[in-house]
This record gives structure tokens, C-alpha cells and sequence, in this order.
């Protein structure tokens, strides 16, 4: 019987990022997951509105919390900066009754379910690294990357904090990589995998955010990778979306295409290609299709 | 008895202008920290070679390094836990980073005191002092509590990612030392140091990386003073100025028109100038459909969202 998840994609996927949304919707039954809507699940305010309002931040995620306990099931995100979020809120309630009484309180008063803090939150990379998880990946027999040459990039949110994040060593993360050599392709490896995309302060300090993006475009593209791939939407876009202009900022090329998590394993799955939905990027693709003989 | 190797960091300016890696041997107890492995090879094998600490009891905060590529204090690393960490490998020891070297691990501080110097880090009382000693409660204090706690070692500057790009970044540790006194019920400069830390490379430029929150030994949580700072400056109303604080402002509109992010709206609002003179840009993301609709998509339910914007009140 399929795994079920309350599914938060979160606004990117959900509307920038499309193709992200889409794969994830075409990959998980052939996962054996099934992803239920959450039609009333706002977004998680991506850490503005925890740094504009911190406790309509907490009481804004709680309310997302609990829909997921109404379900009867737990949070499946394809957003680093969803999970953290979420996982905050939700660490902050469990460990302080107190807090979490506080926070039903205002639920109540504006209508919504209070939380009675039963859910977890994880991400798809997460659900798909473990033992359990490749297998299922296993059983769809992948016809495999080819030896496509992957640089991971694991951004910042999914790893840290790790008292609220917890999955793995955030200095020496290997969940990629294992998802990576599951489905046939090679790890480029290099040191900025885990390090900043620039993207919270993209729009306010360009020129600052795309000094960021160039550390780990740079380094990956040294590392001799045909591409680069990420659990997270909005390091997509710092990556892929503005390489041309961390490109022209920084004096250099990077010719990087960069797959969404979801993508990579749906193209080693083989699942076509208008699904994929390669048209969406701003960095061509044509490389890694080369390669992988799609 | 370990026998463990270290491959450390060597610069000697009055020596020749460039660093080189050495590596030392050095039988010991189980019990042994990083440090004190490096006071023993200094005072056994080189005395040359340079480190700064003071206690070694993880208080003064002057012996932050990195070990194996990660900011520790020297003091608080045992070499054991570092090797079963490292596979047994030689444990590499490097100075701290976005700092210019002045001597094997140790660093030039001069920016680091600066900008802690710029936040004003002292009470600044409104009117003259009391007769009697002012009276702060339990609760009020918990408030500043983690903050309170920062012993400025400076492991929060060594892998923070916005200072890596922009050296001049006031930092993690200074603001949260900002905190520490905007958030004091004693202070009464809240509003203008709502405004001092707001402005370009303040508040609005952390990164969130979160390197500072993983790194500090004394589990300050910089980011988190960060964003508490923030809160003050929306309830200051100082979130006008600056784009990062247009761009949080940006989602609360969203939440409060549809209750997902309107990114359409998020763009020009956090810059207008420099939205309009970017079309050439915006034009590329519409042909590849990464340009929503700038109608709002309402999520199910959306008084209750409404409702909460209205009533939950900000405590910082």
C-alpha cells in the first residue's frame, strides 16, 4: 500500500517552479507515495515572516502542522526552506507546552484546529536516502544516468540548523551522493556543496548573492560535472534561473545546467521528457540528455 | 598511548610571504584537547609556532580555530573525538576563516572589535540613572538570555557565508550583541538601534546560511538575533528603508491577500528601480513561464489566515 504524506510543495514549486511540482506528482506513484493536497496550508513564510513577525510565524506554520494531524499523516516537502521552517515551528511547540497552549489558543480564536504536536515534517531527499527508500527506487529498475557526472548541492536549510534538522552530518552530508550512485550516475565532489546559493538575499543585495552562487557554480564546473543537482527550488533559482548573470557578475562561465532533485530521478526512472519539462530552464539541459541517451 | 598527527597551518611573515602545511607527531593521554596538544608542540617541538588563547576553559573565546574544516574553540575539542570524526586521519588545524592571517592560527580581530564597537554593545538608559540599582525581572530577562551568553570568539564570523561575499557585513556576533541591548527593557535606544542595524549591511544582509548557528559553542543562535532584530524593526516601523525589509514586507502582503507568496509581486516591491531597469532579465524568466500570475491564489480557509494576521500580537 502506498505511503501516504500530506504534500506542502510550497509557493515556488507550486508557481515559479513548476516543473518541480509536476515531476514530484509524476514520480511518486511510481514510488509507492501518495501525495494528498493540503488546500488550505498557506506558505510557511520562508523566514521573512519570522523575521517581520516571529509569532505569526509560529502560530502560520502550527496551522499548517495541523491540517497534516487532521489528515491523519505526516508532511512531505520538496523545499529546503519549507522543511526548515516547518520543522522549526514544530520543535519549538513539542518542546514547550506552554508555547504550543499559547498558539491553540489564537488557532481557536480565529477558527482554525488547534495542534496537539503528532506530525513530523520531511522532505523527499530524506524519504528516499535510506535504505527503505532506495529500494523502492530499485524496484522501479532504473535504466540508470549513464555515469552522468552529478555535482550535489545540498544548500544550507536542509542541513542546518542540525539541532532542527537532524537527518544527517551537516558537514559531511551523503544523501545525495547515495541517491546519486543508486540510479547509475557518478558524484562530482567538491567543498561548497552545502554552502549558501544566495537566494534569501537575492532581490535585496544582487551583487552580494551572486558572489555566493559563484563559489559552488564555480567549483562544481571544476569538479568536471555535467550538471549540478538540488533538494530545493529556491537554490534552483539562484543556480539556474541567475547563473547568467553570476556569470556576467563574477567574469565568468559556468555552462551549468541544474536539475531539480525530482528531475534526476525521474530521468534516470525514465520518465519523458515533456513531463520533466526541460523547457523551463534557463540553462540548457541538452548535455545531461546527451549523456543519459534521453 | 594515541599517537595522533596534526597537519597545521604555518604563516611566519618575518620568515618568508607565504603559508605552508606542517605536520607534527605527538604521543598523549586520552584526555587531551586540541589546544593543549598545541601548547605541547609549541613547547616541545617548535616553539614558534603561534596560537592565541587565554583560559582554556571555553570562557575568554580566544582560541576558535578550525579543526578538519570545522570552527570549534580549541579548548572544548577533544583530539580523540576529532580523529573518530576524521577516521583516524590526521587532524588538520587551520586558523579561522574570512580573517587575514597574521601569524600561523592567528588572525587579525581589528574588524571583527570594529564592527562589534559599531553596534554600541553598552546600555544606553533614557534619563539618569536611578538612585537604586535597576530592577529586571526573570522573565524579562530570559528574553536576551541566549544572547547574554556570547563569549565573542568569533567562530560565528569563520564560515559565515554573507561575510565570505561582503567583508563588510556588520556579522552574527555583533548582532546579536545588538540584540542583547535593543531587546533590554533597561535600554532606551530601541528605536534607534532599530534604524542602526537596519541599514546596508546590517540586519538585512544575513544570508541565513545558519553556519552561525551550527558553529557557536555557546549555542547563542546569532541568527536567531538576527531575525528577532527584524521583529524590532517592523515594530519599530523602520521597514520601510531597506529592500530586505520590503521583501519580508512583500509576504505579508501575500499571506494576507491569498495566503501563498505572490512572487510577482515580490520583485518590484522589494526593488522597484531596479526591477524596471532588469527588463531584459524579467523578460527571459516570462519566456521560460517562470513569471506568475499576479493574481493571488487564495488557499482554502482563508479568513482564519486573515484573522491571525489581525490578532497575534509580536512579544520581542
Amino acid at each position: 500500500m502506498a505511503r501516504q504524506f500530506a504534500y506542502y510543495p510550497g509557493c515556488v514549486a507550486e508557481f515559479s517552479s513548476k516543473e518541480l511540482n509536476k515531476t514530484t506528482k509524476a514520480l511518486a506513484p511510481m514510488l509507492d507515495i501518495e501525495l494528498l493536497p493540503m488546500p488550505a496550508a498557506t506558505c510557511c513564510g520562508a523566514g521573512d515572516i519570522a523575521e517581520a513577525k516571529p509569532n505569526l510565524y509560529l502560530t502560520l506554520n502550527v496551522r499548517i502542522l495541523s491540517q497534516a494531524e487532521e489528515m491523519g499523516v505526516d508532511i512531505m516537502t520538496i523545499c529546503n526552506v519549507c522543511t526548515l521552517n516547518l520543522r522549526r515551528a514544530n520543535k519549538l511547540v513539542k518542546d514547550d507546552p506552554r508555547l504550543l497552549e499559547s498558539v491553540n489558543a489564537e488557532l481557536v480564536k480565529a477558527g482554525a484546529r488547534p495542534y496537539e504536536g503528532t506530525r513530523e515534517v520531511t522532505h523527499l531527499l530524506w524519504y528516499l536516502a535510506t535504505e527503505e527508500g532506495l529500494s523502492l527506487l530499485e524496484k522501479q529498475g532504473p535504466k540508470g544516468l549513464n555515469g552522468l557526472r552529478v555535482a550535489p548541492y545540498y544548500g544550507c536549510q536542509l542541513l542546518r540548523p542540525s539541532s532542527v534538522m537532524g537527518f544527517e552530518d551537516p558537514d559531511q552530508p551523503q544523501s545525495l551522493e547515495r541517491l546519486i550512485v543508486a540510479l547509475g550516475g557518478e558524484v562530482a565532489d567538491y567543498e561548497a556543496k552545502s554552502r549558501c546559493c544566495g537566494f534569501p538575499i537575492l532581490l535585496a543585495r544582487e551583487a552580494v548573492a551572486l558572489k555566493e552562487s559563484h563559489v559552488a557554480l564555480s567549483q562544481a564546473r571544476d569538479a568536471g560535472a555535467d550538471c549540478m543537482v538540488t533538494p530545493c527550488p529556491l537554490c534552483h533559482l539562484a543556480m539556474d534561473a541567475y547563473q547568467r548573470k553570476a556569470e556576467a557578475a563574477n567574469g565568468t562561465e559556468y555552462n551549468m545546467p541544474v536539475l531539480h532533485l525530482p528531475q534526476l530521478i525521474g530521468l534516470a526512472l525514465g520518465i519523458d521528457s515533456k513531463t520533466l519539462d526541460w523547457k523551463r530552464h534557463m540553462v540548457p539541459v541538452d548535455k545531461v540528455l546527451e549523456v543519459v541517451g534521453s | 598511548m594515541p599517537t595522533s598527527t596534526f597537519d597545521i597551518f604555518r604563516f611566519q611573515p618575518d620568515q618568508g610571504p607565504d603559508s605552508y602545511r606542517q605536520a607534527f607527531t605527538l604521543e598523549h593521554g586520552t584526555d587531551l584537547t586540541l589546544l593543549d596538544a598545541i601548547l605541547r608542540l609549541q613547547d616541545e617541538q617548535d616553539g614558534t609556532l603561534a596560537v592565541r588563547y587565554s583560559c582554556r576553559s571555553a570562557i575568554c573565546g580566544s582560541c576558535a580555530c578550525k579543526a578538519d574544516g570545522k570552527t570549534v574553540l580549541a579548548c572544548m575539542s577533544q583530539v580523540e573525538d576529532l580523529k573518530a570524526q576524521n577516521g583516524g586521519q590526521p587532524v588538520r588545524v587551520d586558523p579561522i576563516g574570512n580573517f587575514r592571517p597574521l601569524k600561523d592560527l592567528i588572525v587579525d580581530m581589528d574588524p571583527f572589535w570594529d564592527k562589534f564597537k559599531s553596534v554600541k554593545p553598552y546600555l544606553i538608559p533614557d534619563g539618569p540613572a536611578p538612585e537604586k540599582e535597576r530592577i529586571v525581572s526573570k522573565e524579562a530577562m530570559q528574553k536576551i538570555y541566549n544572547e547574554s551568553k556570547c563569549i565573542l570568539c568569533a567562530a560565528c564570523y569563520s564560515e559565515c557565508n554573507s561575510l565570505a561575499a561582503d567583508p563588510e557585513f556588520v556579522g552574527p556576533a555583533a548582532l546579536a550583541w545588538g540584540f542583547r541591548f535593543a531587546g533590554d527593557e533597561r535600554d532606551g535606544q530601541r528605536h534607534n538601534r532599530a534604524k542602526l542595524y537596519s541599514g546596508e549591511h546590517g540586519v538585512w544582509d544575513c544570508t541565513r546560511c545558519m553556519y552561525c548557528n551550527e558553529r557557536c559553542p555557546k549555542g547563542v543562535d546569532p541568527r536567531d538575533a538576527i531575525e528577532k532584530l527584524g521583529g524590532i524593526a517592523f515594530s519599530e516601523g523602520v521597514s520601510w528603508a531597506d529592500a530586505g525589509a520590503r521583501h519580508a514586507k512583500a509576504f505579508l502582503i501575500s499571506m494576507r491577500t491569498g495566503g501563498k507568496l505572490n512572487e510577482t509581486l515580490l520583485v518590484p516591491f522589494t526593488n522597484p528601480i531596479k526591477s524596471q531597469l532588469d527588463l531584459p532579465f524579467a523578460l527571459r524568466m516570462l519566456s521560460k513561464g517562470k513569471a506568475p500570475s499576479p493574481i493571488p491564489h487564495k488557499v482554502k480557509n482563508l479568513g482564519e489566515v486573515k484573522k491571525l494576521m489581525k490578532n497575534v500580537k509580536e512579544t520581542i
